[in-house]
């Protein structure tokens, strides 16, 4: 187990040092002159060439790239990420006020799609082809194809017509005040958990479908256990192995997802820095939360696969 | 199949092919609709909306850059049946527009960047080897990026605009292309045909364009209909964001961003553009689900919905 988990370390590893050299190449090497985009055509030809190499020189753009590549592992390395363009705040105090709230929507949203989606593909698995199957499929269809965004802007819309309701729009921590946080992250996590749930329902049901077909769940059949105790004793721990991958791979949507459901309530979190950052060019800024957010996608992935091998040791020995 | 093959083969072996026996299409067609009326409704809704996008100066009540300032903000009513924005731009109109640029986004990325994956793949599958290898770590490597923020990084680099997008959506579409072709490359490169045509002397790229490739065509296409719809939700989720399509060409995204300008935004201009899209995505996702039924049963549901990815926005 523990050469597994160095292997998988050292693999996750690698995949970010190439993270890296693409956020480096598509953000610092593509996109031209990097004062054009801060200043516009114009505010670049009012510049004097003097001021030009001046603010290059202080933003640190100056040098030749592989030293900017190896000043920038220096930054990540040592926790200090540089600073905004525009409003000299540390990328690492955005990401410490405003991370905890998009940590938070994302597990909420995990928890939430296991709740649903779980029961759902259970009961669907159940009775296929009944009216209770096809209603939780065609749910699910539904969901896969609803932005979740809209869905979000949806809620904020019928809850402010219906209960004059809105959410508050500063950040609000846990240990500060959980209630005021709890209205903040309680919207954007259900949005993104139901997504997720019409996934795992659907695997979860196609998957049971099939490990109730295997030979040991007739034997527990045949000698007369319920049904209900069948399913859910037998073969629900094997169905569940790919349903936890699956997770793992969602988790990537969630992330990417949570930017724009963040954007639609209005929640202050990480995913809205990036978007305003994006929108402002500032490339700092968004060169350390794309790999922030890289980094997550590629930690949870290395936890799933170890947990996947934790939960079925053939996997260990491949 | 097998039987036609085998076929074929023989009357290779006289010397003369014949051709095979004709199918009729209409036939084939009727097939498909009874064995997955849901698919042909679902094509036939998306039909209308590409219909629809391409005739739009036709069947567009009014233009949709025309604002209006004695009707801004007007609630649907006979005049505009799904209402005026706040500088009195006629909404249908705009939503009917709106298609045009999330249909060309949507088919113009996958058809790129499932294209530049599957060509990746074909050539990393066949030739095996350090290629292969070096491939898939970069394939790997795209992967690690939830595709709304690669996508959203890639067009702040390039740009916005129309081809800036495409080029961003296309991009995290092609480490899904590269590696459902490269699995089938894989099985296909071992096949007895294949080896005759390397024996019989074929240079690796000859046996890969005659040979290979014809074979990833089922996947293929199955492969760029299920990622229609994911396309169609990133391209709304750019325009939402701000960093898509900018106004004020009408984009279903950037319509409900210019909804959250006002202070509450009005129910109207929520609704209906995202209605638009969640019908689209419905109807092309229901649509290549038949597909993949028709074209490679082999291909599981689940795993092809585990490549397709799903819901971004």
């Amino acid at each position: 187990m523990r050469k597994y988990l160095l292997r998988r370390a050292a693999f996750g590893l690698s995949t970010l040092i190439g993270v890296s050299l693409i956020i480096f190449v598509v953000l610092r090497i593509l996109p031209g002159d990097p004062l054009v985009a801060m200043f516009g055509l114009e505010g670049f030809a009012k510049l004097a060439p003097d001021d030009r190499a001046r603010i290059m020189e202080d933003l640190g753009l100056s040098d030749p790239l592989p030293v900017q590549y190896a000043r920038w592992m220096h930054d990540i390395a040592t926790g200090s990420l540089g600073r905004s363009f525009f409003r000299g705040e540390k990328v690492s105090e955005v990401i410490l006020h405003r991370g905890p709230l998009s940590a938070e929507i994302g597990l909420l949203a995990v928890l939430i799609s296991w709740l649903v989606g779980l029961p759902v593909g259970i009961i669907s698995a159940f009775r296929p082809n009944s009216l209770s199957d096809n209603v939780a499929r065609s749910l699910s269809i539904l969901f896969l194809a609803i932005p979740g965004f809209w869905l979000g802007m949806l809620i904020v819309l019928a809850t402010l017509f219906w209960f004059n309701y809105k959410t508050p729009l500063v950040v609000v921590h846990l240990w500060q005040d959980p209630w005021a946080n709890l209205q903040l992250i309680v919207g954007p996590a259900i949005v993104l958990g139901l997504g997720q749930g019409a996934y795992i329902a659907r695997m979860a049901r196609s998957c049971l479908l099939e490990v109730i077909r295997e030979d040991y769940v007739r034997t527990a059949r045949a000698k007369g256990l319920k049904e209900a105790l069948v399913v859910m004793r037998h073969a629900l721990p094997n169905a569940l192995l790919p349903v936890i991958t699956l997770s793992g791979i969602l988790m990537g949507f969630v992330l990417g997802g949570s930017v724009a459901v963040e954007q639609a309530f209005g929640v202050p979190g990480l995913g809205r820095a990036l978007v305003v950052a994006v929108i402002e060019r500032d490339t700092i800024v968004v060169q350390n939360l794309v790999m922030l957010y890289a980094v997550i996608f590629v930690f949870i992935n290395v936890a799933v696969d170890l947990s996947y091998a934790w939960l079925d040791p053939r996997i260990r020995y491949r | 199949m097998t039987d036609a093959r085998v076929g074929v083969r023989a009357a290779l072996a006289v010397g003369r092919v014949e051709p095979l026996p004709e199918r009729s299409v209409t036939r084939e067609l009727a097939g498909f609709a009874r064995r997955n009326p849901m698919a042909v409704a679902a094509g036939l809704v998306g039909l209308l909306i590409v219909v629809m996008a391409i005739t739009a100066p036709l069947i567009a009540p009014s233009d949709p850059l025309k604002t209006d300032f004695r009707r801004m903000a007007n609630p649907p009513d006979a005049r505009s049946f799904f209402g005026t924005d706040q500088v009195g731009r006629d909404t249908l109109s705009r939503v009917i527009y709106g298609a045009r640029s999330s249909l060309i986004v949507a088919f113009a990325s996958v058809l790129l960047g499932t294209t530049v994956g599957a060509l990746w793949g074909v050539a990393s599958g066949y030739l095996g080897g350090r290629f292969d290898l070096v491939s898939q770590r970069i394939t790997e490597v795209l992967q690690s990026f939830p595709d709304l923020i690669l996508a959203m990084a890639i067009s702040m680099a390039i740009g916005t605009g129309m081809p800036a997008v495409i080029v961003a959506i296309a991009i995290t579409r092609i480490p899904f292309g590269n590696r459902v072709i490269r699995s089938v490359a894989l099985t296909i490169r071992e096949l007895a045909y294949v080896e005759a045509a390397r024996a019989a002397g074929g240079s690796a790229l000859r046996v890969m364009t005659l040979h290979v490739l014809p074979q990833c065509v089922a996947p293929y296409l199955v492969l760029a209909t299920a990622h229609l719809g994911v396309a169609i939700i990133i391209e709304a989720a750019l325009g939402f964001l701000g960093v898509g399509i900018p106004p004020p060409t009408p984009t279903w995204g950037n319509m409900l961003a210019d909804s959250l300008t006002s202070l509450v935004p009005h129910w109207w201009l929520v609704f209906f553009p995202g209605f638009a899209i969640t019908v689209t995505v419905l109807a092309f996702n229901l649509f290549g689900d038949g597909i993949r039924d028709t074209l490679d049963p082999r291909l599981s549901p689940a795993f092809l919905r585990m490549m397709a990815g799903g819901r971004r926005g």
